[in-house]
């Protein structure tokens, strides 16, 4: 088995560009088995659009992604059977209820047991409550932590998640966090993701790569990289990241 | 292709259908109003000519199979639709469902779609104005095909469309059966259009299907040459569609329109 196999992850030199700007420029990145890690970077460094590359959704204009061995655009649906990806901008399908909405993405993930995967994921997050809730009823906290719950329904291999716990209350967001590490060290999934929350990257994830206009600036461990900017924390490195990119 | 996902897709979309009761005018209120309109048209026309034909069945039978392609066609678009009315496109995109699976799933559901305002229609049009829809036969199948086929050419075409101009192009989803209905002879021969469009109703499959519905009204056998002009055309239509919208897919995917609908 290659390195490549091997890593659930392999993204090699992506290249984006809207119209004359140019949001990604020749970023790599590869996730283990099992690995957590974060994407961070201040706004406007290509982090949204690295990841709708790294899932399918944009394609890059040079450079490739595999996952679980899987080459994209090819083999995107083989690939998506090992991902799960939820965001905190994204809504849920109208007029169906949770438990309904969450069947429906457990069938479209190939999950054989539609009805008990469903039950075990809203116990796992604690929101078994909501589940005869229409979605377009939920609030924003709740509806956030559904489309969590829907991207672990299958036990991918790789967790991506965009802004998971930006709209969620600070107790919420702790609980979602904990679920998250239970989850991965039950299942063995990997996660990328992507936060402002500097606590909570330093919580969640083993790595952290962090992009400054579109290209990776650091790729290392959370302490690694506050040691090497001088701070005591991501905070500061963030701060500074971002300074710097309003002044490029 | 999974069999399995096509059938979530066609359970997605039924949960939908189960929970808008606006969705019910189009298999239930908008046949209805149709068969009222045409019939009465056909009617009073029949009333106040001297012809010894009565327009009317062809009225009638004209809207009652414009309406297999009408709702073949709105089931496909809408079903697309909803996902970029409740934002849900990129949860969908990145999921393991194939482009070919979730357009099968649409026009699965839309059969379910057609055969119910096809009931409407026939208990209507049977009610108001003794019309039976049995009296065109078996004929009705192939017809039928050709319209289900046109139909989802259309829905799929126009899915392409709003991929890559955005939801302002959601307009043609319904825009687009008014053309095929003007310019396929739902109610009239082809010859009956100005001269300078009789060439454009002459490609579209859905002429050949009304050409041949008619000359199963008057009582003649279904014209082979019709039925076979309008089922290689709609095979064309279809795979023509299926190719502009995988296009505009990869222009979308290309230029990251993900983003308009997330």
């Amino acid at each position: 088995m290659t390195q490549q196999e091997a890593d659930v992850l392999v993204a090699h030199e992506l290249r984006k560009t809207f119209k004359k700007v140019e949001a990604v420029r020749g970023i790599s990145i590869t996730v283990s088995p099992g690995e957590r890690v974060g994407l961070l970077g201040p706004n406007g460094a290509g982090k949204t659009t690295t990841l709708l590359m790294l899932l399918g959704a944009i394609l890059p204009d040079t450079g490739s992604v595999t996952i679980v061995g899987h080459r994209l655009p090819r083999h995107r649906s083989r690939a998506m059977e090992s991902v799960g990806f939820a965001a905190g901008y994204l809504p849920l399908p109208d007029r169906l209820k949770v438990r309904e909405a969450l069947g429906v993405f457990a069938g479209w993930y190939g999950v054989r047991n539609e009805k008990q995967a469903v039950s075990e994921a809203l116990e796992r997050f604690e929101i078994t409550h909501l589940a005869d809730r229409l979605c377009n009823a939920l609030s924003s906290g709740q509806r956030t932590l559904v489309g969590i719950v829907k991207a672990t329904l299958h036990n991918p291999r790789l967790l991506v998640l965009d802004e998971p716990t930006a709209s969620l209350d600070p107790d919420v967001a702790l609980r979602v966090r904990t679920g998250l590490l239970q989850f991965c060290a039950s299942t063995g999934a990997a996660l990328l993701i992507t936060s402002h929350d500097m606590r909570e990257v330093e919580m969640l994830t083993e790595r952290v790569i962090f992009l400054a206009n579109g290209q990776v600036v650091a790729n290392d461990t959370p302490a690694a990289i506050a040691a090497t900017f001088g701070y005591d924390d991501l905070e500061g490195v963030f701060m500074q990241l971002a300074d710097e990119a309003r002044r490029a | 292709m999974s069999w399995h996902r096509i059938r979530v897709v066609v359970r997605r979309h039924a949960y939908v259908l189960w929970r808008a009761p606006h969705r019910w005018f189009d298999i239930g209120f908008w046949p209805l109003m149709d068969i009222i309109l045409w019939g009465s048209l056909g009617t009073y026309v029949a009333r106040n000519t001297t012809s010894a034909t009565s327009g009317t069945p062809y009225l009638i039978a004209g809207i009652m199979m414009f309406h297999i392609l009408f709702q073949s066609q709105i089931a496909v678009g809408t079903g697309f639709l909803e996902e970029t009315w409740s934002r849900n496109l990129l949860n969908v995109l990145t999921t393991p469902v194939t482009e070919f699976e979730y357009l099968a799933g649409t026009a699965a559901f839309g059969l379910f779609k057609v055969l119910f305002a096809l009931a409407t229609l026939s208990i209507t049009a049977f009610g108001f104005f003794r019309f039976e829809l049995s009296s065109i036969g078996w004929s009705i199948l192939p017809i039928a095909l050709i319209l289900t086929i046109v139909g989802w050419s259309a829905g799929i075409a126009n899915i392409g469309i709003v991929l890559r101009f955005g939801q302002g192009a959601e307009i043609l989803i319904w825009g687009s059966n008014f053309i095929l209905m003007a310019f396929s002879g739902v109610f009239n021969p082809v010859d009956a259009l100005p001269g300078a469009l009789q060439p454009i109703a002459r490609i579209l499959p859905s002429t050949h299907a009304f050409n041949a519905l008619r000359a199963v009204l008057d009582g003649n056998p279904l014209p082979g040459n019709e039925i076979a002009l309008g089922v290689i055309g709609a095979f064309v239509m279809l795979l023509a569609g299926f190719a502009f919208t995988a296009w505009m897919l990869h222009v979308f995917r290309r230029r990251g329109f993900v983003t308009r609908f997330s």
